[in-house]
C-alpha cells in the first residue's frame, strides 16, 4: 500500500470537511473508512491510492446506534457493525429476514468491523444487503456539505460499482419501514463454494392481503449492475393467489425482463434458467408459509 | 535397554501439537533477519513476447529502493541462469523473452515491503508480441513454439534424446506398447472411445512460496537458504550448480512448512531469493503472495483420449490411451508425470493388449508440476469415467464389470511388472461391502433424484530415489533423528520418531526430529509422492538398528547386559561419566529397472498405492445442482504407523481432490488468469465437506518398514470419477471435463430433453 | 503529510508503545514486535490466517489497519492465562485438529469466540462461526471434532470452578 494520511475526527461534520473539493487535497484523493474491509482490498491492489483516510471511528457515537422507530420500523445507525445488526434483538423483532441474511454474509470478523454505511456504499453490486433493503422499501439519510438528504435505497446505486452518493456525502442511517405483515425472503445462490459471492440473489417481499397478493416485491442482484427490481413479474402476481400457472407466469417475467451477466459462476443463459425456478420456488415458500 | 511400549501403529499427537496451537510453530513465510531487504517482483503482462525494453527508472527513483534488478543483471552473476528438475529451462528473471502472463520480468529490493510493493508497480516492460499456444493438444503441432530449443537437464536417461531438439513443445513422449493392439480391437465384440478433460487447478499451500537467502562471511561465496522446501538437497545442489559452486557452499534449512502438495518441491522461490543476496551482498527475503502462487506452480490440465476392446461379457482385452498434459512454460517435473504416471494409465485391470502415448507439452501458461497424486487423478478421472460408461452401454453393474476386470495378486501391470501387496481387490471389495453396493438403493422423488457411483485407481512409487538418516544417541538415553524429510503437514516427524522408538525402545519424549539442514542432515530426494513412510522409514529404521547393534556391541564390550542396563549406565561404564555418543547410520535405494524401448519393465516401482471413493449424490432435476451427500474412501497404506494420522491424510486428500472435482479452475483470458484469489478461485470450506467415511483396509507391504507405505495420495485417487458416475447414475448425465458443475449438469438434462440450452 | 504516528495499546496483557506508519495493518506491527502466530495469507479476509482479537472481537489483522488499535486491548495466539494450554487448544490437540498448522491459530481463536458466546454449540453454530477459516490440509472433520470436545472441557472446568 501507498502511504497516506490518516484523520481521525470526532464528528461527522469535521469528517465531511476533510473529504471533497473544500479539502483542497485534488479529487478522489480522500475517503472515509470505517471498517474499512471492502477499502483496504483496493488499497492492498494498488487500485485505489488515497492521499488521505477520514476514519469515522470516532465520530459520535450515535452513528452506530440501533432502534426501532414507534411505527416499529428501524433506524440503524451507518456506523453499526454488521456483526451488530446481525446480534440486534430489534432487528430480529422487526425484520428477521435482515438477521438471516447476515449469518452467510462474508465471514464472522469482516462483520465484526465492517459497517452498515460501508457496505451500501461501496456499491458492490453482488452484496446481499442492497437488494433486501431495496426491496424492503428502505431508505437512507445522508449528510454532505451541501446538507441532509434522503433516498431510496433502490435509488443508490447508479451502476456497476457506482453510487449517487457525492464524493464528500456520506450516509448516516438506514429507516427500515415497518414489515407490517410484508413476507420476506432473500435467497443467495452460488453455485461453487458454499461461502461464495452469489450467483445470483433474489429478494422478494410479499404483502397477502385475505389470501390474495396485494403486493409484490422482487429484485435480482448479484448477475446484474444494480439491484433490479422486476416490475412486469410483480405486476403479474398482484392480485393473484400464486396458482401454478401464475408462477410460470412470473418466472417467465422475471426471465425475459433482465439482462443477466454470465461470468465464472455461470453463463448468462443458465442464470435465467435459475431465475426462473427460484423465483417460483422462492415464491412458493413464502406462500407456503401462510 | 529397556523397551518401552511398542509405538509403531499408535495413534500419538504430532510432537509439535503444542507449538501449533499455540502459534509458535516456525515458518519460512513468517520469518526475519537483521538487515533484511525485500524482494518484490514485477510480472509480464503478455503470455508471449519478445522483450523489448524494460523501464525500470521510476522504480529505481522511488525513495527506499535499494535495487532494481533484471535478467540482464542476473546474468552478470549466473552466466547460464537457468534451472529446472528435467530441463534447464526456467530462467531466474525472464532474458530475452516471456513465455506466460505473470513471469517475473524485475525484481525491486527495499527494507519496506510497501517500497518494495510499491516500485514493483512502477516497472513497465515493452514487448513485441508473439503468437501462444495454450492448448495441450494443439501445442503438439501449433507454429507458436515456446522454447525454441530444448535443454535437458541430464539428469533423466528419456530426455536426453531431447538435447538440443528445436521446434517442437513436446518436453517427453512415453510409449508403452504391450500385446497385439490391433488384433484385440478387431476381435473384440465392441470397442468403445471416449475423450476427458481436465482443467489447470493449484495447491494453494496456505503458507505461500518463502526464501530467507543470507550470504555468509566475508568470502561472499557461500548462502545459507531458509527455505519453505521439500526437497532441500535439491535446492542445494541446483543453486551450487547455478554459481558453480560446490555443494558445501550452499546450506538449506526448512522449519516447517504451511502445506506443500507438490508445489514446494525443486527451485521455487529459492534461486531469485539467492541471486538477489549475492548482488545485494544483504540478506534477501523472497516470499510471494497469495495471488502470486498462481505464476509459480500449478497441475496439468489434461486431454485423456481412452480407446477399448470388450467383449459381451465385460471382460476388456484392447486399451489404447493417448495422453496430452499441458506442462504451461516451464517443464518442471512435468515429463516425470507423463512417463511415471502415464504408464498407468490403462488403470487397474488385467488388459492384455495395451498402447500408451504420453505427451508433456510445452504452452504458454503458468508452468505445471507435481500437485497430490503426481498425475494419477487426471488418469483415473479417464479410466473410471470410461469404466462406468462401457458398464452402462453393455448393461452391466459398475461393481461386476470391475470385478471382472480387476486386476489380482502376481498378475502383470501394463509394463510388464507383477502386481505385489496391492490390495486392489480388497479395497474393490470393502468399498462395495461399505456402500451396500448389492443392496437396492433409494433412487429419489420428485425433482430430487439420487445416483451413485465407485471408482478405484492405483499408482506406482518414485524410483530411482535415495534416502539417508542417522540416529545420534546421546549417553543420557536420548536420541535426535537427523534427516532431510520435511514435515509439511502430513506427520513425518512424528512417524519417524515413532520407527525410532519403535526400534530403540526410547519413548517418544526423549527423540527430537532434527529439522532438515544441509549442512547437519543427511541427503534426501524429496519430500513428495508419497515416498517418505516407506523410502525414508527404512533409512530411519536402519539407522535406528544401527545405532541399536552399537549399542548392543558397547554394552558387551564393557561386559553389561543391553537387554536389562539402562543405556546411561552403558555410557558411564565406557566413558567414566555421562559421555559419548552412538550414531547410526541407514540409507535405502529400492531396486528397480528402467523401462526398455515398449515401456516394459519387471520392476516398475517399489510399492503401489490403492485409493477408491464411493459417492451418493442428490441431483436438482431443474437446476442441475448437486449434493454429494456420501463420500466413501478406502485405501491400501499397508499397516498404519500412525492411524489418526493416516486418517486425516485420506480426508485431506478426499476433501482436496473433490474441491478439484466441483469448485477449482483457474480461468484464463489470453494466457492471463482472472481469478488469482482466494475470493475467486474457490478452495473447500467447512460448509463444503460431505459426510465422509475413511477406511485403511486390512494389509501390510511386506518390502515396506514395519509393514507401512505412502498414504498422502491415495485418498484424491477416485474421487471425482465417483461423483461423476453417480450423477449419471441419477439422471443419465455423463459429464466428461472437469470441473463438475451445476451448470453441466443442467445442459446435459436439457440435451437429453432435445431442447439444449441456447446462449444467446 | 503525516504518514506515522504512534500508537499506545494493550497487547497481550501488556502496555505498549508502537511507532506505526498509518498504511500498516495490524498483522505487520505484530510482526515487528515477534508475534508471528497471526500471518497473512490470504490477504483479503477469506482465510482466518490472520486473526487477532481487538477488544474482545476477531478482526482479520491483515485487512485492520495498525492505527485502528490505538486505545484498544489486543490479543493474539500467543497470549496465555498461566503459561497453559486451554481446553480449546487441548481440544485441537487431542483430536489431531490440524496437519501443517499454518491456520490453526485462526482456528483456535475463532473457536474461542465461539464458545464464548455458543457454550453448547450446534453444528450449524460451529459453522457460521468457522466457515471463514479455511483449512487447505482439510482437517475440517478433526476441527468440528475439537470445538465438540473443547466445549465439553469447558463445561468440566465450569463444574470444577463452582
Amino acid at each position: 500500500m501507498t502511504p497516506f494520511e490518516l484523520a481521525e475526527p470526532t464528528s461527522l461534520a469535521e469528517a465531511i470537511a476533510l473529504m471533497g473539493e473544500g479539502a483542497g487535497i485534488g479529487d478522489n484523493a480522500a475517503r472515509a473508512i470505517a471498517g474499512g474491509t471492502a477499502l483496504m482490498l483496493m488499497m492492498k491492489a494498488g487500485v485505489f491510492q488515497p492521499k488521505r483516510l477520514v476514519s469515522l471511528r470516532r465520530v459520535e457515537p450515535r452513528y452506530a446506534e440501533i432502534a426501532a422507530t414507534p411505527e416499529g420500523g428501524l433506524r440503524i445507525g451507518a456506523l453499526a457493525t454488521l456483526t451488530a445488526l446481525e446480534r440486534s434483538a430489534v432487528v430480529k423483532q422487526a425484520a428477521p429476514v435482515i438477521t438471516q441474511t447476515l449469518k452467510t454474509l462474508s465471514n464472522v470478523r469482516v462483520r465484526n468491523v465492517a459497517t452498515v454505511g460501508g457496505a451500501l456504499a461501496h456499491g458492490d453490486p453482488h452484496m446481499d444487503l442492497p437488494p433486501l433493503l431495496t426491496a424492503l422499501g428502505a431508505q437512507v439519510r445522508t449528510v454532505s456539505p451541501k446538507g441532509e438528504r434522503t433516498l431510496a435505497v433502490g435509488e443508490l446505486y447508479t451502476g456497476y460499482y457506482e453510487t449517487a452518493l457525492a464524493e464528500n456525502e456520506l450516509i448516516t442511517e438506514v429507516l427500515v419501514p415497518p414489515l407490517a405483515g410484508l413476507r420476506v425472503a432473500y435467497k443467495k445462490i452460488t453455485t461453487r463454494a458454499a461461502d461464495d459471492w452469489p450467483t445470483l440473489g433474489l429478494t422478494v417481499a410479499l404483502q397477502l392481503n385475505g389470501g390474495v397478493v396485494a403486493d409484490a416485491r422482487l429484485v435480482v442482484s448479484a448477475a446484474t449492475n444494480t439491484p433490479t427490481r422486476l416490475a412486469a413479474a410483480e405486476k403479474i402476481l398482484r392480485g393473484t393467489t400464486l396458482d401454478t400457472a401464475t408462477l410460470a407466469r412470473c418466472g417467465d417475467a422475471a426471465v425475459s425482463e433482465v439482462e443477466l451477466a454470465g461470468d465464472a459462476h455461470g453463463s448468462s443463459a443458465y442464470k435465467r434458467e435459475l431465475l426462473r425456478v427460484y423465483t417460483q420456488r422462492v415464491l412458493r415458500e413464502i406462500w407456503g408459509k401462510s | 535397554m529397556t523397551l518401552s511400549t511398542a509405538a509403531v501403529g499408535r495413534s500419538i499427537p504430532r510432537l509439535e501439537a503444542r507449538a501449533k496451537v499455540t502459534g509458535r510453530a516456525e515458518y519460512v513465510h513468517n520469518m526475519s533477519v537483521p538487515g533484511m531487504l525485500i524482494a518484490k517482483v514485477a510480472r509480464s503482462n503478455v503470455a508471449h513476447g519478445r522483450i523489448r525494453n524494460i523501464d525500470v527508472a521510476a522504480a529505481r527513483a522511488l525513495p527506499g529502493v535499494f535495487a532494481v534488478y533484471t535478467g540482464e543483471d542476473i546474468r552478470k552473476l549466473i552466466a547460464e541462469p537457468y534451472y529446472g528438475p528435467a530441463f534447464h529451462d526456467q530462467p531466474i528473471l525472464a532474458i530475452d523473452k516471456v513465455r506466460y502472463a505473470g513471469e517475473p520480468v524485475a525484481v525491486v529490493l527495499a527494507a519496506d515491503a510497501h517500497v518494495a510493493e510499491n516500485a514493483a508497480r512502477l516497472i513497465e516492460a515493452q514487448y513485441e508480441a508473439l503468437p501462444a499456444v495454450y492448448d495441450e493438444v494443439e501445442a503438439m503441432t501449433s507454429k507458436a513454439v515456446v522454447h525454441e530449443v530444448l535443454k535437458p537437464a541430464g539428469t533423466f536417461a528419456d530426455l536426453k534424446h531431447l538435447k538440443d531438439k528445436r521446434d517442437t513443445n513436446v518436453a517427453l513422449d512415453f510409449h508403452l506398447r504391450r500385446g497385439d493392439l490391433g488384433r484385440a480391437f478387431a476381435a473384440a465384440d465392441h470397442v468403445f472411445e471416449h475423450t476427458f478433460r481436465t482443467q489447470q487447478v493449484l495447491h494453494l499451500p496456505l503458507e505461500p512460496f518463502a526464501t530467507v537467502a543470507i550470504v555468509n562471511g566475508a568470502g561472499d561465496d557461500s548462502l545459507t537458504l531458509h527455505s519453505s522446501t521439500q526437497s532441500p538437497s535439491f535446492v542445494r545442489t541446483e543453486i551450487a550448480r547455478l554459481f558453480g559452486w560446490t555443494d558445501n557452499k550452499v546450506r538449506v534449512k526448512v522449519p516447517y512448512l504451511g502445506g506443500g502438495f507438490g508445489a514446494k518441491v525443486y527451485v521455487k522461490s529459492e534461486a531469485l531469493a539467492a541471486a538477489c543476496a549475492m548482488l545485494a551482498k544483504r540478506p534477501v527475503k523472497f516470499a510471494t503472495t497469495m495471488e502470486e502462487q498462481f505464476y509459480m506452480i500449478t497441475k496439468h490440465a489434461t486431454t485423456l483420449r481412452i480407446k477399448s476392446g470388450v467383449m459381451q461379457d465385460g471382460k476388456i482385452t484392447a486399451r489404447e490411451c493417448e495422453v496430452w498434459w499441458n506442462g504451461g512454460a516451464y517443464a518442471d517435473i512435468g515429463p516425470r508425470v507423463t512417463q511415471k504416471s502415464g504408464f498407468t494409465a490403462p488403470g487397474p485391470y488385467d488388459i492384455d493388449n495395451v498402447h500408451i502415448d504420453s505427451y508433456a507439452l510445452y504452452t504458454n501458461l503458468p508452468a505445471a508440476g507435481a500437485l497430490r497424486g503426481f498425475g494419477i487423478p487426471q488418469l483415473v478421472w479417464a479410466y473410471e469415467s470410461h469404466t462406468d460408461m462401457i458398464a452402462r452401454e453393455l448393461k452391466i453393474d459398475p461393481l461386476t464389470i470391475r470385478r471382472k476386470n480387476i486386476l489380482r495378486e502376481g498378475w502383470p501391470q501394463a509394463t510388464g511388472t507383477l502386481m505385489r501387496d496391492a490390495a486392489l481387490e480388497k479395497v474393490l471389495e470393502r468399498l462395495a461391502q461399505r456402500m451396500q453396493w448389492e443392496k437396492p438403493f433409494q433412487r429419489g422423488s420428485g425433482t430430487i433424484k439420487r445416483g451413485r457411483g465407485m471408482a478405484i485407481g492405483f499408482k506406482a512409487s518414485i524410483s530411482p530415489t535415495t534416502s539417508m538418516a542417522i540416529v545420534n544417541l546421546s549417553a543420557d538415553g536420548s536420541c535426535a533423528l537427523y534427516s532431510s524429510t520435511v514435515d509439511m503437514g502430513q506427520g513425518s516427524d512424528t512417524i519417524m520418531a515413532q520407527m525410532v522408538s519403535e526400534v530403540m525402545g526410547i519413548p517418544i519424549e526423549k527423540i527430537t526430529v532434527v529439522h532438515p539442514d544441509t549442512d547437519v542432515t543427511p541427503y534426501d530426494m524429496a519430500t513428495l509422492g508419497s515416498r517418505s513412510t516407506f523410502h525414508m522409514g527404512h533409512a530411519v529404521k536402519n539407522a535406528a538398528e544401527d545405532a541399536r547393534d552399537k549399542l548392543l556391541t558397547l554394552a558387551s564390550e564393557v561386559g553389561l547386559s543391553a537387554e536389562t542396563t539402562p543405556i546411561p549406565d552403558i555410557f558411564k561404564k565406557k566413558y567414566g561419566m555421562l559421555a559419548g555418543n552412538i550414531v547410526g547410520v541407514g540409507s535405502f535405494v529400492p531396486s528397480y529397472q528402467s523401462p526398455d524401448a515398449r515401456g516394459q519393465t519387471e520392476n516398475a516401482t517399489p510399492f503401489w498405492m490403492i485409493g477408491a471413493t464411493g459417492a451418493e449424490v442428490e441431483v436438482d432435476t431443474e437446476t442441475g445442482e448437486f449434493k454429494v451427500t456420501r463420500l466413501v474412501n478406502l485405501v491400501d497404506v499397508g499397516k498404519s504407523i500412525n492411524p489418526a494420522i493416516v486418517e486425516t491424510q485420506i480426508s485431506g486428500a478426499t476433501v482436496m481432490q473433490l474441491g478439484f472435482t466441483l469448485q477449482e479452475q483457474m480461468n484464463f483470458s489470453d494466457g492471463h488468469v482472472t481469478n488469482a484469489s482466494l475470493a475467486d478461485y474457490k478452495i473447500p470450506g467447512m460448509r463444503d465437506i460431505p459426510p465422509m467415511e475413511n477406511e485403511a483396509v486390512d494389509a501390510e507391504q511386506k518390502s515396506g518398514p514395519f509393514g507401512a507405505k505412502g498414504v498422502g495420495e491415495s485418498g484424491t485417487f477416485g474421487v471425482s470419477p465417483a461423483v461423476a458416475n453417480a450423477i449419471d447414475d441419477a439422471v443419465g448425465v455423463r459429464l466428461t471435463s472437469l470441473p463438475l458443475t451445476a451448470e453441466a449438469v443442467y445442459r446435459g438434462l436439457r440435451e437429453k430433453a432435445g431442447k439444449p440450452l441456447k446462449d444467446s | 503529510m503525516n504518514i506515522t504516528r504512534t500508537i499506545n495499546f494493550t497487547l497481550n496483557g501488556e502496555p505498549v508503545t508502537a511507532q506505526i506508519a498509518t498504511h500498516q495493518n495490524l498483522v505487520e506491527v505484530l510482526h515487528e514486535r515477534g508475534l508471528t502466530g497471526a500471518r497473512e495469507s490470504c490477504a483479503q479476509g477469506l482465510c482466518g490466517c490472520c486473526t487477532v482479537l481487538v477488544n474482545g472481537a476477531a478482526v482479520s489483522g491483515c485487512l485492520y489497519l495498525a492505527a485502528f488499535a490505538d486505545g484498544a486491548e489486543v490479543r493474539t495466539i500467543e497470549h496465555s492465562e498461566n503459561g497453559e494450554l486451554d481446553a480449546v487448544q487441548a481440544a485441537f490437540i487431542e483430536t489431531g485438529a490440524f496437519q501443517c498448522g499454518y491456520c490453526t491459530p485462526g482456528m483456535v481463536l475463532m473457536t474461542r469466540q465461539l464458545l464464548d458466546a455458543h457454550a453448547e454449540p450446534s453444528e450449524d453454530e460451529i459453522k457460521h462461526y468457522l466457515s471463514g477459516n479455511l483449512c487447505r490440509c482439510a482437517a475440517y472433520p478433526e476441527i468440528i471434532k475439537a470445538v465438540k470436545l473443547a466445549a465439553a472441557k469447558r463445561k468440566i472446568e465450569r463444574k470444577g470452578a463452582k
